[in-house]
């Protein structure tokens, strides 16, 4: 399954607390993604929302708990709320994350590392191609932030997404602050990382902040994008071109304006980086 | 290992269900001197329990008001430990609490089960499907015959508790910062709704609490009406009641 990079240009994640500033402001954001879970609920108002806002922008629809790398069957009440969601929202994109989260049954509400080994490849890759036979379209993946990793791994994280993504046909999401996180917990050069992952596999990029715990960086999503994940964004663009990101903001949750800024600033960098977008040229 | 084996021993060492032997964890999981495996896969279980109950405070704001944070937290780790979630939305973790509060009751607040009850159900409400309410007019056209056996169809964004203490006012109390009074032993009926996108609840005399609930089992009119019979003049309570559903958006339809 492939699919062409679209060009949504710079979101920012919509979140209960700015729902009704969003609604009323409509500020200059291109797109939006929505935490899939959150709008499952057959009513209520996130659903109101969505409905609203999808009218206005595109919408990403970005899961947290379909955990594909569980050894858990993938609960079919689960794809059928799903399946009937991205129905109902026709969103642009569907992410969710590469990591498990369930055991027998039990939601850890976790994105729980997986070792790198050929098992879990095969395993992964099977449901994916689950997933997406499913939903009959292409499912991103984002690289977590890892805090261990494990004895058996027999490959790194970008080798194993890279091949994830050749055999299964996904897309990735490249979340560029999960890079830098995991690149210090392990000690790891976050280039060689953006260096193993196949151009033409990133659907979209994420930005967030983390916070600095002394032995381990913790991606914590509660300020603003540092300078090193910023950094670390500009070689992105140069090895992956004009991707859309998306800045993530969801503890310690500022004013909407704020988090409209980062998403102005991430396009400001990629205008430096990358030239001005088409788009803008043209308007 | 295998991947289930590894799963289930990171589960294991996460929900601290069974403690895991550090030459366990050593043989999974990589560290250094500086950051050992132990100390990184704590990380993941001090996150694990803070996310869980932290999900359960947004649920019950004034359980924890009512019980302070420290209680709350407390509270809440002996619950999980019992009722693990099991379902993917993390918000519907809290929804045993009330059952788990009655099972171990508190001596000295035997009310605090009927208040996460309540909390429950305006959670519920909000999150309940969508259903446009019905006007009176519904009931218009029918002759006497018709009016006795037609059934009131109920909105699915109306819940009707009966608690065994007075909750509704304890909750107020709370919702304002005030301190909350003694525990009121009921029974005590609560209605709890969702009106457009905003969440109500109110008290309820206990006929009409079982009327309602009638209806909504699939009572027949005159059943439902038959309900107001303890009342000096059952008639005219009965249509006062019928005519406040409508008017709250209580009623979706009639069937037959």
């Amino acid at each position: 399954m492939t699919s062409s990079r679209l060009d949504l240009g710079h979101g920012i994640g919509l979140r209960t607390t700015h729902f009704a500033q969003f609604m009323a402001e409509r500020p200059p954001v291109d797109w939006v993604e929505a935490v899939t879970e959150n709008f499952m609920a057959p009513g209520g108002r996130p659903v109101s929302v969505l409905e609203k806002v999808r009218a206005e922008v595109p919408v990403v629809l970005h899961g947290v708990s379909l955990a594909i790398g569980s050894v858990d069957p993938i609960p079919e009440r689960y794809l059928a709320e799903l399946a009937a969601l991205v129905e109902r929202v026709e969103p642009a994109l569907v992410s969710d994350h590469l990591c498990w989260g369930t055991h027998r049954g039990q939601y850890l509400h976790d994105l729980l590392p997986l070792p790198y080994t050929e098992e879990a490849l095969a395993h992964v890759a099977s449901r994916v191609g689950q997933v997406q036979e499913r939903l009959g379209r292409q499912l991103l993946l984002e690289n977590p932030s890892s805090y261990v990793a494990f004895k058996d791994s027999t490959m790194t994280e970008w080798e194993f997404l890279a091949e994830l993504a050749r055999r299964s046909g996904c897309g990735i999401l490249l979340d560029v602050n999960n890079v830098y996180v995991s690149a210090r917990n392990f000690g790891f050069d976050p280039t060689q990382y953006l260096r193993g992952i196949p151009v033409d596999r990133v659907g979209y990029f994420h930005l967030a902040g983390h916070a600095d715990k002394g032995k381990y960086l913790l991606d914590s999503h509660d300020h603003a994008v540092p300078a090193p994940v910023w950094a670390l964004y500009r070689e992105a663009l140069r090895r992956f071109g004009r991707v859309p990101s998306l800045v993530e903001w969801d503890d310690a949750i500022p004013p909407l304006a704020e988090v409209v800024a980062e998403s102005r600033r991430a396009a400001a960098v990629e205008a430096e980086v990358l030239g001005p977008s088409s788009r803008r040229l043209a308007s | 290992m295998t991947l289930a084996e590894t799963q289930a021993l990171f589960h294991q060492a996460i929900t601290g269900a069974e403690p895991v032997a550090a030459d366990r964890i050593d043989a999974c999981f990589a560290g250094t001197p500086e950051h050992p495996a132990a100390d990184r896969v704590a990380i993941y279980a001090n996150m694990y329990l803070w996310r869980l109950v932290e999900a359960l405070r947004q649920t019950f704001p004034n359980l924890v008001r009512l019980l302070g944070d420290q209680t709350f937290a407390g509270l809440a780790e002996d619950y999980l430990r019992r009722h693990p979630s099991e379902h993917h939305d993390v918000g519907r973790v809290g929804r045993r609490l009330a059952a788990f509060l009655r099972e171990h009751p508190d001596p000295e607040r035997p009310d605090l089960a009927d208040l996460a009850e309540l909390e429950w159900a305006r959670q519920e409400v909000f999150f309940a499907p969508p259903a446009p309410p019905a006007g009176a007019g519904i009931l218009a056209g029918l002759d006497a015959g018709g009016l006795s056996r037609v059934r009131l169809l109920v909105s699915p964004a109306l819940r009707v508790l009966v608690l065994d203490h007075a909750a509704a006012p304890l909750w107020r109390q709370l919702e304002d910062g005030e301190p909350p009074g003694p525990s009121m032993p009921g029974p005590a009926a609560v209605a709890v709704w969702r009106s457009g996108l905003e969440v109500f609840h109110a008290s309820l005399p206990l006929d009409e609490a079982a009327a309602l609930a009638g209806a909504r089992s699939g009572d027949s009119l005159a059943t439902t009406c038959d309900s107001f019979g303890g009342r000096a003049d059952p008639a005219t309570a009965a249509h006062a009641a019928l005519s406040s559903w409508f008017q709250e958006g209580w009623l979706v339809g009639v069937g037959r």
